[in-house]
């Protein structure tokens, strides 16, 4: 599927895998990056239901999931906000961090490589992904 | 895990020698978009008809909603059948009038606004009409009802591409709004797969297989490869 941009978020779904968990990972790390910023509102269930042209239930499962997060909040006749919690991003974005250092350890040492050689390896680079 | 909205135990249908239904036994859940997928002859139409009470079952039953299809149950159920009909000298505005005299739950106003949503001019006579715009105009007449179940029968089948979108948005909108169980039977997956949280893949009057889409996704991948899989 094409990139679909709106609220200020990225999107771009994989017909094959679960578009839930996808729907609900690219609004976290838009959060988590800043593209939305604290307190700001988020479009309905129906406007991304719409851009993304998928069936609204999903765009509903993933926002109950980040509301029980305390991602974001909802107010009655107003709509969905992101939360004002600085305390809460920070801790999304930390375990953001370490879901992708566990996988990136997880590769390695499935490839063989020692700490002594990932270490050496994140030298070369520079701190330069790619 | 959510309620069964229909019910359908060892159904076997004939056309003559042909079994249209043969076994034919599925459970579709409540409040779901559900796709019915599969080849021209699958069965697909056969199953909406047997829904909306038109035809019988030779062997089996089926509940829909709780109950046994018929009259009493097509208050309940928008049916968009696979061909249109419509009376001589009808325009689109005419045609309203006449759902909203016999169908029950007809509300005119919302048909109204998906009347100038779906880019329909009010005053066009229904016999000039392209695919594209018949297709709008009966899928405005059966989403104008606010019934707990609708059935779309082949809804993108020979349309042009922006009539096709306008029907995928107008379903999406119409979602959003109502707690409906809508089954839309399709060979166009691409395009439609997004919409489905539950599928069903028919081949000669049986399933194949049916399952929550997201876990079939998790499973196997998207609905157009688990087709090309099962229809190879």
């Amino acid at each position: 599927m094409n990139e679909v941009h709106i609220g200020g978020m990225r999107f771009e779904l994989d017909l094959s895998k679960p578009l839930y968990e996808q729907v609900l990972t690219q609004i976290r790390s838009s959060i988590a990056k800043g593209e939305i910023a604290l307190g700001e509102k988020i479009p309905s269930v129906r406007e991304l239901a719409q851009a993304l042209k998928i069936t609204p239930n999903t765009v509903m499962r993933a926002y109950q999931e980040l509301e029980r997060d305390r991602l974001t909040e909802t107010r009655r006749g107003q709509g969905t906000f992101i939360t004002t919690n600085a305390d809460t991003v920070e801790t999304i974005r930390n375990n953001l961090a370490e879901e992708a250092v566990q996988e990136f350890f997880e590769k390695m040492h499935s490839i063989g490589f020692t700490w002594d050689d990932i270490q050496q390896l994140i030298r070369q680079k520079g701190g330069n992904p790619s | 895990m959510s309620e069964i909205a229909i019910r359908a135990e060892n159904i076997v249908k004939r056309y003559g020698q042909k079994r249209a239904l043969d076994d034919f036994t599925i459970h579709l859940p409540q409040e779901r978009v559900v796709g019915v997928l599969g080849s021209n002859g699958a069965g697909k139409s056969t199953f909406f008809r047997m829904i909306a009470g038109l035809i019988q079952p030779d062997h089996g039953t089926i509940d829909v909603l709780g109950r046994t299809p018929g009259w009493q149950t097509n208050r309940d159920i928008a049916y968009l059948p696979d061909r249109a009909r419509w009376y001589e000298g009808h325009t689109v505005m005419l045609a309203l009038d006449w759902a909203e005299h016999l169908l029950p739950g007809f509300e005119r106003q919302r048909a109204e606004s998906l009347i100038s949503f779906m880019g329909l001019d009010p005053e066009m006579k229904v016999h000039g009409m392209s695919r594209g715009q018949e297709a709008r105009l009966m899928l405005t007449i059966c989403m104008a009802r606010s019934v707990p179940l609708l059935l779309l029968d082949e809804p993108f089948s020979g349309i042009d591409l922006l009539s096709r979108e306008r029907i995928i948005e107008a379903i999406i909108d119409n979602l959003s709004d109502n707690r409906q169980t809508v089954l839309i039977s399709t060979h166009e997956i691409h395009e439609s797969e997004s919409l489905f949280d539950h599928v069903v893949f028919m081949d000669n009057g049986q399933v194949l297989l049916h399952g929550d889409v997201e876990m079939l996704r998790a499973e196997q991948g998207s609905m157009e490869s688990i087709y090309r899989t099962l229809y190879r």
